[in-house]
């Protein structure tokens, strides 16, 4: 017998004589514990009607139990489907998200390590050419390759903009930092980054915080009009926390609830937050700024 | 039926050499379908196979499911066709084999079909996907005008 079993026999006993609060709450972590071992509806019907089998024992009203027990789980087995097609497209989108993810990176590498070479092989031939030019043509040439030194420089930052190697050689906290950094400086907006304990973590949730930090900071620049930005991580066992907040203009939340018009960037970030099966919470009010706050779940 | 129907089966399904693909039948009931008292002896008649193999209480439920969402369909859209129940045997392993089979109008767009839940906004991800994904294997061969043969095994833990 299952572990999981025995401590669902003994929590229900123990509720059953009892009650209490602190013996539901038990119930929710024998749940959650469940849905985690891949568990599904069925299996918590059969669980819960296997302890009330052995409460029974003896008890005139057993056969009643029993067979309501049987009855709930058929009617519950549409419920088990649409909870396996959950799983599924949380899954595909998991998949979609990756695959993106690598997409961007290949491009990401391909501008900038290719594209910049070839600007490298220009820049050495046009300095052959000018070895027989007078300096009138020598002024020309120097123009256009302060333009082609302009144009690497897009490139990087584009490319850098796609997905910053920092992400992937030193993890989230670096890449977060570099990003604040790179925003300040571009926007004239201050932001501080404080980070607690963050390890390293799996490629999909680094990119996805990434990404959605990167958002949040569009947003704060471009509709809150922020003063200030703070961004906080902070890692404990088994969950990431995440908080953005800015000073901005904020807005009512519970306009943009409805999905007809939800910004294609908050629909991005939820996207990709149930793709790791995280939770997310925007709190805003007009004139009180806005803050995202996520938790996203760790394997231990 | 022949190589021109629309044919999905299980990817890793296709992949496999046909030697192990191949089961042995110790048990078959066959059921018409016609009326919802026929839902109701197939459902019967999985569960006592289903029993026999030591199933589950959950997988029992699954596959009683399983047969009802088949079953309806048959009633809903073809009318009348049957449900043929098969204990098998694979590799050592035990289990049951539903397979509802009509004449009725077939599937044009079997692929949108099973992505019931997400192309339309009627579906709940019951019906054949639903299925799908209750079962452990799932096959489907449809021709518009000429019927629906679809084969659902799952296999005792």
């Amino acid at each position: 017998m299952s572990n999981l079993q025995l401590e669902y026999d003994a929590a229900l006993e123990a509720y059953v004589q009892r009650g209490g609060e602190s013996a539901l709450k038990q119930a929710y972590e024998l749940g959650r514990r469940a849905l985690g071992e891949g568990l599904g509806v069925l299996d918590m019907v059969a669980m819960h009607h296997r302890t009330l089998d052995k409460l029974m024992n003896e008890n005139p009203q057993a056969v009643l139990v029993h067979r309501s027990g049987e009855f709930l789980a058929e009617s519950m087995s549409p419920f088990e489907m649409t909870h396996r097609a959950y799983g599924e497209a949380n899954a595909t989108l998991r998949r979609l998200n990756d695959s993106l993810e690598g997409q961007t990176r290949k491009l990401a590498n391909t501008l900038h390590d290719e594209s910049g070479q070839l600007l490298s092989a220009v820049h050495i031939q046009l300095q052959e050419i000018a070895k027989g030019f007078s300096p009138a043509e020598r002024a020309k040439l120097d123009s256009v390759r302060q333009l082609l030194d302009q144009i690497e420089q897009q490139l990087r930052q584009f490319s850098h903009d796609l997905r910053p190697t920092v992400l992937d050689d030193y993890g989230l906290v670096p890449a977060i930092q570099w990003l604040a950094g790179r925003f300040s400086k571009r926007m004239g907006i201050p932001v501080t980054v404080d980070a607690q304990s963050v390890t390293r973590l799996p490629a999909t949730t680094e990119a996805a915080l990434y990404r959605i930090a990167q958002e949040a900071l569009n947003n704060a620049a471009r509709h809150a009009k922020a003063a200030r930005v703070q961004i906080r991580l902070k890692q404990l066992p088994g969950e990431l926390h995440c908080s953005i907040r800015d000073d901005g203009v904020g807005f009512d939340v519970s306009s943009i609830s409805s999905k007809r018009t939800k910004g294609l960037g908050l629909l991005g970030i939820q996207d990709r937050l149930s793709g790791l099966g995280a939770k997310f919470q925007i709190r805003s009010a007009a004139h009180e700024g806005t803050e995202l706050s996520i938790i996203v779940p760790l394997e231990e | 039926m022949d190589a021109e129907y629309n044919q999905i089966g299980a990817s890793t399904e296709l992949a496999q050499p046909s030697s192990d693909r191949r089961y042995r039948v110790f048990e078959e009931a066959r059921i018409t379908i016609e009326t919802d008292t026929d839902i109701v002896v197939a459902r019967q008649r999985g569960r006592e196979l289903a029993t026999r193999l030591g199933f589950s209480s959950s997988d029992l439920t699954l596959t009683a499911t399983a047969i009802s969402e088949l079953a309806r369909n048959i009633v809903q859209y073809a009318k009348r066709g049957e449900v043929t129940l098969r204990l098998i045997e694979r590799n050592g392993r035990e289990g049951i084999a539903v397979e509802a089979r009509d004449q009725g109008p077939g599937i044009a767009d079997i692929r949108r079909v099973l992505e019931g839940g997400y192309s339309t906004s009627r579906s709940l991800g019951l019906g054949l996907s639903g299925v799908k994904r209750l079962m452990d294997e799932f096959e489907i061969e449809s021709k518009v005008g000429q019927g629906t043969k679809v084969v659902a095994r799952k296999w005792r833990k």
